[in-house]
């Protein structure tokens, strides 16, 4: 006998529609808390028991519901939040209206709330799915929803629950993320009594949206990130990008949102590590908060149903627009390194060890390691690339050494090892300063207006030398070979249709390719720096790109590389000597080239020490 | 194992064996070359398990037997003994001792029943071809051979029997190809198609060096051996089909510059001294019996040269990698070399006026 259709009873489907929403509690949390911000509440208290797996409760001050609104609530696809019916036009965070009832067929939930005006609140009590009637109960405005026994009926998906601490820090991460993009409303969590999160309500204009930021991220990262600000059309995107210096190991710092709502989207991931090309080390990501804000109607959120991924009409232009926002606020930022490296200096030295007598003795004797600039070399003729402040302070120098350049050019004491003359004294000016010294032949010791800043001579002039390469490499067209037999290159349909969308700006980029029947395409010239390179995985990456995050860097990351490498070949090395001349030279190309702050393989160039913290070093503060 | 050798007469053969061997070996018998003492004469084997070499020479065999010693190592005490000297070779409880004048070495020796046995399996095709021939074949090809691993079938010299009934030898990396072509010599006729790794093209073209008169060569279709003088060397082939190159052959380019090759290399080594160190990319400007080179950097430097050329057909901007354009310069025989051109972004054929056998095929670059 056929096996005949049946419609699954109501409390299975909601319950794989819990499969789908309701993983862990955090994301119970997450669609809990959103509700209580599309109810308009300005404070919002989220209680945690045992990181969540015990329970949570959320109760905020919004608009309440209705005795009749409750028991609706928890029945599938309810919800006051898609006014117009139109899934186009969606201003709220939810509009499924699976939450409650996903959540409700597989925990135990009890809902009180009282709408303004009413004399008492209701309260309704459900039990994995079985429903009561709704009782009065004492309530104030707004809602409180109760979680407890999540997963009771589902033992198997208990056992994926992961320990307390890290089902709290996703609960965390979710609350986070969410006041982030609501920084007018008071959010409060706590864990188990304990307080984890106490967030004041914000005004709402940038200032109130930085603070918040900076109470979440930290106050570091809200001072020494770049703010973004860039609109094209009716797109606008807005937020902070760390520097490239400060990088962290995942991406669970990269906090992205779409009209406020957050998301973990891939392409948009992409978008902002290609923001970030060669200015990061492999494998490491940046901290960035970007809120990009667009017409609802060019964007589609029905597409996970946790909300994470959005699609967009013109992912192109998005892309664009992140990528260009993103290189030229950093590229302008160039001057600055984070203060992190700083601070991390200051931490190892703040905790001394006194080193034996031998090592002692021996630090003494690597006096000679600091290079003492020698005046005698000043008349030789300013570097090409002096700035003209630097060339005047010459002058004087010439018309009249200082009375103690003899000291300097015989081997003098270690104590007069160095003395700042007078003529130095504008050079403090620039941002990184006068140069002072050159330590163990690697290193250029700087003296700025409020502190001191070491240089890694290496990895600063490689950056210089990069990007007078790329400079050079875009000026032009950049020069392509033409293959003798045409690659074939395999790929998916999708691959090539994008592949082919984009001719011209490969072209630009020294790859010309056409289609080739269905399922190939067929490559005549590739960029002449990458003769040498194999041409099928170079495609392959560049397609895929394309597809996956609706962008590819991958041509030119390779390009990029190429040059990195050339121009790591062609750069000052460590272990070379360089006169104070050459090394003023160095800082002054420095802070007028773009991302100077990172080598090309994102290590810091330079790191910096405030007079204050030298100050707390030594105990005057 | 004992025997008595002159050094010079053991160097050389030692050399171009121990060439062969890697310097770092993941198999420790690999490191080593194989000696065999037997009748009055020493031969030499060492492989990399892709080619091996060997090579016979008199000496006076006091004992026979065979032994492994580590190649790099023999090498290089023969090479830093006396001239003249007289070396002595004996093996002792699995130690080899080397001993001239009153120098004195100790090596460790590995079984030479270790040693991969190459499989001598049935080389079906046997030709011969004078040491110059094979010199030529190599010399006008070698430099094309591709260095991308992905293409393997284009790391080697393809050898195969042309349309025309030649010998044809042929390498290509997709920016250029070269082709030589030489009467088929007899028995050749029936050989399958060959590719010659890159390695083996080196190690063989270093052998030829050293020799005159005939290489003697037998094939199958996944083996090569060359054997002259008292050198043997074989080979695998690559396992590969290689493309159909005499579609790439352009036929009908009408623009023929002719021009001194040693000017035009000379000419073009300057003007391209400016150019980007990576992509060398030289222009050729051509009007009426004038030519010429120009190369220019973003950084605003630019360098012009002209050379008197004979040209007649219309005037023609074209793109060349200059490191590309030296390389053939190079090969082409004669004081003449001509360019047969089409337009910018069409293949040019280099050849010598009067010489259809030896040609050149260049890509353009665009710049």
């Amino acid at each position: 006998m056929p096996p005949f259709l049946r419609l699954l009873p109501e409390q299975l489907i909601n319950q794989i529609a819990a499969g789908e929403v309701i993983e862990r509690p955090a994301s119970a949390l997450k669609e809990l808390v959103e509700n209580a911000i599309d109810a308009g509440a300005s404070r919002i208290d989220i209680a945690l028991d045992e990181g969540g797996l015990a329970g949570l409760s959320v109760a905020d001050n919004g608009c309440g519901m209705s005795k009749a609104d409750i028991e609706l609530a928890i029945t599938r696809h309810a919800t006051s939040k898609l006014a117009e019916d139109d899934l186009l036009a969606i201003a709220h965070f939810g509009f499924r209206g699976e939450a409650l009832p996903s959540i409700a067929s597989v925990a135990v939930v009890d809902i009180t709330s009282r709408l303004e005006g009413e004399a008492h609140g209701w309260h309704l009590h459900i039990a994995h799915g079985a429903q009561n009637q709704a009782k009065p109960a004492a309530s104030d405005i707004g809602t409180m929803v109760e979680v407890s026994d999540l997963f009771g009926s589902i033992p198997a998906r208990l056992k994926f629950l992961k320990t307390k601490k890290t089902e709290a820090a996703q609960c965390l991460d979710v609350v986070k993320r969410l006041a982030m993009a609501c920084h007018t409303i008071a959010f409060h969590l706590s864990d188990s009594g304990r307080n984890i999160l106490n967030l004041s309500a914000q005004p709402d204009n940038d200032v109130g949206r930085q603070a918040r930021l900076a109470a979440i991220i930290g106050t570091s990262f809200a001072r020494e990130a770049v703010p973004i600000e860039a609109m094209r059309e009716d797109v606008i995107l807005h937020g902070l990008a760390g520097l490239p210096t400060m990088n962290r190991p995942t991406t669970a710092q990269m906090y992205l949102f779409v009209n406020n709502r957050p998301v973990r989207d891939r392409q948009i991931l992409g978008a902002v590590r290609a923001g970030y090309q060669d200015m990061l080390p492999r494998g490491r990501h940046p901290i960035v908060t970007l809120f990009i804000d667009l017409p609802t109607t060019e964007v589609d959120v029905n597409v996970h149903p946790a909300k994470a991924e959005v699609r967009f009409r013109d992912s192109a232009r998005v892309r664009g627009l992140i990528v260009g926002a993103l290189s030229s606020a950093l590229r302008e930022a160039g001057m600055q390194a984070t203060h992190e490296g700083g601070a991390e200096a200051l931490r190892h030295l703040s905790q001394p060890s006194y080193p034996s007598s031998s090592n002692w003795a021996s630090g003494r004797a690597s006096g000679s390691n600091i290079q003492r600039p020698s005046y005698g070399q000043y008349s030789a003729s300013p570097s090409a690339g002096m700035l003209g402040s630097a060339a005047n302070f010459q002058s004087p120098l010439q018309a009249s050494p200082p009375p103690n350049a003899a000291g300097f050019l015989s081997e003098a004491s270690p104590q007069a090892r160095y003395e700042a003359p007078t003529e130095q004294e504008e050079l403090r000016n620039f941002p990184l300063g006068a140069a002072r010294a050159q330590l163990h032949k690697t290193y250029i010791l700087a003296e700025t207006e409020d502190g001191v800043c070491l240089i890694d001579q290496h990895a600063a002039h490689e950056r210089l030398v990069m990007e007078r390469m790329k400079e050079q490499q875009l000026a032009g067209q950049i020069p392509s070979q033409a293959l003798l037999i045409p690659e074939i290159v395999e790929l998916p349909a999708d691959q090539i249709e994008s592949l082919l969308q984009l001719e011209e700006a490969l072209q630009s980029l020294g790859l010309y390719l056409e289609g080739f029947g269905e399922g190939a395409v067929l490559v005549r010239e590739i960029p002449a720096l990458l003769s040498d390179a194999a041409i099928k995985p170079l495609i392959a990456d560049v397609a895929e790109e394309l597809v996956m995050l609706g962008g590819s860097s991958a041509l030119e990351d390779k390009l990029g590389h190429v040059l990195a490498t050339m121009s790591c070949h062609n750069s000052v090395r460590a272990g070379r000597v360089l006169n104070q001349e050459e090394m003023n030279a160095l800082l002054r190309q420095m802070e007028v080239t773009p991302a100077a702050g990172q080598c090309n393989h994102g290590r810091p160039t330079f790191v910096t020490l405030s007079l204050a913290e030298l100050e707390k070093l030594f105990g005057r503060r | 194992m004992k025997f008595a050798i002159d050094r010079l007469s053991l160097l050389r053969p030692l050399g171009h064996v121990s060439s062969v061997v890697e310097r770092r070996n993941t198999i420790p018998i690999l490191a080593n070359i194989v000696m065999r003492a037997e009748a009055g004469q020493l031969s030499l084997t060492a492989t990399d398990m892709e080619m091996d070499i060997a090579e016979q020479i008199s000496c006076s065999v006091q004992q026979e037997g065979a032994c492994t010693v580590p190649a790099h190592l023999f090498y290089d005490i023969v090479r830093k003994l006396p001239d003249g000297a007289e070396v002595e070779v004996s093996v002792a409880d699995g130690n080899a001792s080397i001993k001239a004048g009153r120098s004195a070495f100790t090596l460790p020796t590995l079984p030479v029943e270790d040693f991969p046995a190459f499989n001598i399996s049935d080389l079906p095709v046997h030709f011969s071809l004078t040491t110059a021939d094979m010199r030529h074949q190599i010399d006008t090809t070698r430099f094309a051979i591709s260095n991308e691993e992905t293409r393997y079938y284009l790391n080697g010299i393809f050898f195969h029997k042309s349309d025309s009934g030649a010998l044809a030898a042929v390498a290509t990396d997709g920016h250029r190809l070269a082709l030589a072509q030489m009467d088929m010599p007899q028995g050749a006729e029936a050989m399958p198609e060959i590719i010659l790794p890159r390695k083996a093209v080196g190690e063989l073209r270093k052998l030829l060096d050293d020799e005159d008169g005939e290489v003697s060569v037998n094939l199958s279709e996944t083996r090569a051996e060359f054997a002259f003088g008292h050198v043997r060397l074989t080979s695998k082939l690559i396992d590969g089909s290689f493309p159909d190159y005499t579609r790439v052959i352009p036929k009908g380019n009408d623009k023929i510059l002719s021009v001194d090759t040693g000017l035009f290399s000379a000419a073009v080594d300057r003007v391209s001294t400016i150019s980007s160190e990576k992509s060398r990319a030289v222009k050729l400007s051509l009007t009426n019996n004038l030519l010429t080179l120009s190369a220019s950097t973003p950084e605003a430097s630019s360098a012009v040269e002209e050379i008197e050329v004979s040209y007649t057909g219309e005037d023609l901007d074209i793109g060349f990698n200059a490191r590309y354009l030296l390389e053939i310069a190079q090969q082409v025989e004669g004081d003449v070399m001509q360019l047969a051109l089409s337009d910018p972004g069409s293949p040019s054929l280099i050849s010598t006026p009067e010489d259809d056998q030896n040609l050149f095929v260049l890509m353009p670059m665009r710049v």
